[in-house]
């Protein structure tokens, strides 16, 4: 489904990513881990086309997107949730995804009819925060919602174009104990149900043995691993990476 | 179905103003009317994106000199030059913004009011064409237009066309997509929107109803001079939009009306016009952040 090929990204001569290779499969979850600094977010902003790479390839279902812009990455089908939920708060619950929904469809010249009046859209983001548990909540401004459910906005207008393939940056981050717990069962029901393929990164173990059918554990902007979860926990030279933090 | 009332004793209000005031009255408030247009336009981009252009002189003047050059060199009738003058502007507004609408905030803001200096820099020294400093006077707007009352009727259309025009976009989802680029632009890419041609189109729109102000401009003075196009004339604009209040769709108007017939009224009296204009805007920022919608509670558009 993805296939990133020998990146690499230097910063004023910091080579963040060096050589990185990764092959998602299609519908299965894959981790991405490694300690601060190791690349995650390089890599990530390589593959949503915030960063050209210096070298290498990035391909999209079978399509070559090595530094497109962020939203034609979008619309060839790939969702984007990022670490800081993130919702346009001016705006309602309903009206952030009615507007992610059009953003998708290419109907966002408009400038003549009302938003309001756009019962398909309408239609296709109440049916998408039913899928996130926040259909009672569509017409609540975004700005008073508590974190756990502004990133489920933030994952619902990631599914907006209803992507092949989702990137989830932390999605557990600023959690609760039992907010994560709550999340996590919310991820893996929802995108499973789906068929969805997944990349994330997070920073909880917990949560990446339960979740993640492959890891990837970069260190110090390189491949250090790849494995399951199991192979991973019993992989010496990984122990170290995270022991020696 | 109150505000619908409201708004109808307004416009009924509006419409016989003409047959109510006397000569010079009725001077002063189409002058709060042109400046309503222009600062709703103004306001226009400022509200939607957050950008805050400092150069939209550049564009009342960008119209107004399209006006007065076709009425005097190639002898244009007067309503006959609007077409030409909204589009001079906008596409003055298109080549500014390509450069500028790249960058951000105090950025965005420089630049705009370099470019316009630029524009304005070369029609006060280009004597040959514009008339530099002398400006381009002696113009006949015709037998009607020159009429104040038909002038009034026009220029309330066009404001009232300009007014209609930003409350659908602000409905519409090109206004989301334009809040959603204020608000957080990183994830606005993230949902497929570039914001680049949004916000030039934006500021386009927004160059295109300032130059139709401009060409009302031209008929209120029989004259364009370049200070249609120096700093202050972007000045009065924005101050407008915050005395009126920039988060309300007839805001930037308010706060237009309340600038000129404050001003003429003040002027009247003293020469301290700076002055009590200054204390205002004080007081303003001081106890009615929102302007002076806030007073009626107003935070809501249209």
């Amino acid at each position: 489904m993805l296939e990133v090929s020998h990146v690499s990204k230097s910063f004023f001569g910091f080579a963040a990513l060096s050589g990185v290779s990764l092959r998602v499969a299609p519908g299965s979850f894959h981790a991405l881990v490694g300690p601060n600094g190791a690349g995650k977010t390089t890599l990530f902003n390589v593959i949503v086309g915030r960063y050209r790479p210096d070298a290498g390839e990035v391909v999209l279902a079978g399509r070559r997107i090595t530094g497109l812009p962020t939203a034609r990455v979008v619309r060839l089908g790939l969702g984007i949730s990022f670490q800081r939920a993130q919702a346009f708060l001016s705006m309602s619950v309903l009206e952030n995804v009615v507007l992610a929904v059009l953003a998708q469809q290419g109907r966002t010249h408009d400038g003549v009819r009302e938003l309001a009046g756009y019962e398909d859209a309408r239609a296709a983001a109440r049916e998408l925060l039913g899928w996130v548990g926040l259909a009672a909540a569509a017409d609540a401004p975004t700005a008073s919602l508590p974190l756990g459910d502004l990133k489920r906005v933030d994952i619902a207008m990631a599914l907006a174009g209803r992507p092949q393939m989702l990137l989830l940056d932390e999605p557990l981050a600023g959690l609760s104990r039992a907010e994560r717990r709550e999340m996590v069962r919310f991820i893996e029901e929802l995108l499973r149900g789906l068929g969805l393929t997944l990349l994330f990164t997070e920073h909880d173990t917990e949560a990446v043995l339960r979740l993640a059918d492959r890891v990837t554990v970069l260190h110090q902007g390189q491949v250090l691993s790849e494995g399951t979860p199991d192979a991973i926990k019993r992989d010496a030279r990984v122990v170290e990476a995270f022991l020696g933090e | 179905m109150k505000a619908r009332g409201w708004l109808l004793l307004l416009l009924a209000a509006l419409l016989a103003l003409p047959w109510l005031l006397p000569g010079y009255a009725l001077e002063v408030a189409i002058q709060a009317l042109i400046l309503a247009l222009f600062a709703t336009a103004f306001n226009f981009v400022f509200a939607e994106t957050g950008l805050l252009s400092f150069g939209h002189a550049a564009f009342f003047g960008g119209g107004a000199y399209t006006t007065a050059l076709l009425m005097q060199r190639a002898g244009w009738p007067y309503l006959l030059t609007l077409p030409a003058a909204v589009l001079a502007a906008a596409l003055l507004a298109l080549a500014i913004g390509f450069f500028s609408v790249r960058t951000s905030r105090i950025y965005f803001t420089m630049l705009t009011l370099a470019f316009a200096q630029l524009v304005w820099a070369v029609v006060h020294k280009w004597y040959d064409f514009t008339g530099g400093d002398n400006g381009i006077t002696g113009l006949h707007p015709g037998a009607l237009w020159g009429d104040a009352r038909a002038l009034y009727y026009l220029a309330l259309v066009l404001f009232a066309l300009g007014l209609t025009f930003v409350w659908r976009l602000h409905h519409a989802p090109f206004g989301y997509a334009l809040r959603a680029i204020r608000d957080n632009p990183a994830r606005a890419e993230a949902v497929g929107l570039s914001p680049f041609g949004y916000l030039l189109a934006a500021f386009t729109l927004s160059g295109a109803l300032a130059g139709a102000a401009g060409f009302l401009q031209v008929a209120w003075q029989r004259s364009a001079f370049p200070d249609f196009l120096y700093w202050t004339k972007s000045a009065e604009a924005i101050i407008a939009a915050i005395l009126g209040g920039a988060q309300a769709l007839f805001g930037p108007a308010l706060g237009s009306v309340v600038f000129v017939e404050l001003g003429a009224f003040v002027q009247s009296r003293t020469e301290y016009w700076p002055l009590v204009l200054g204390l205002v805007l004080l007081a303003l920022v001081l106890f009615l952040p929102q302007g002076l919608a806030g007073l009626g509670g107003g935070r809501a558009r249209g």
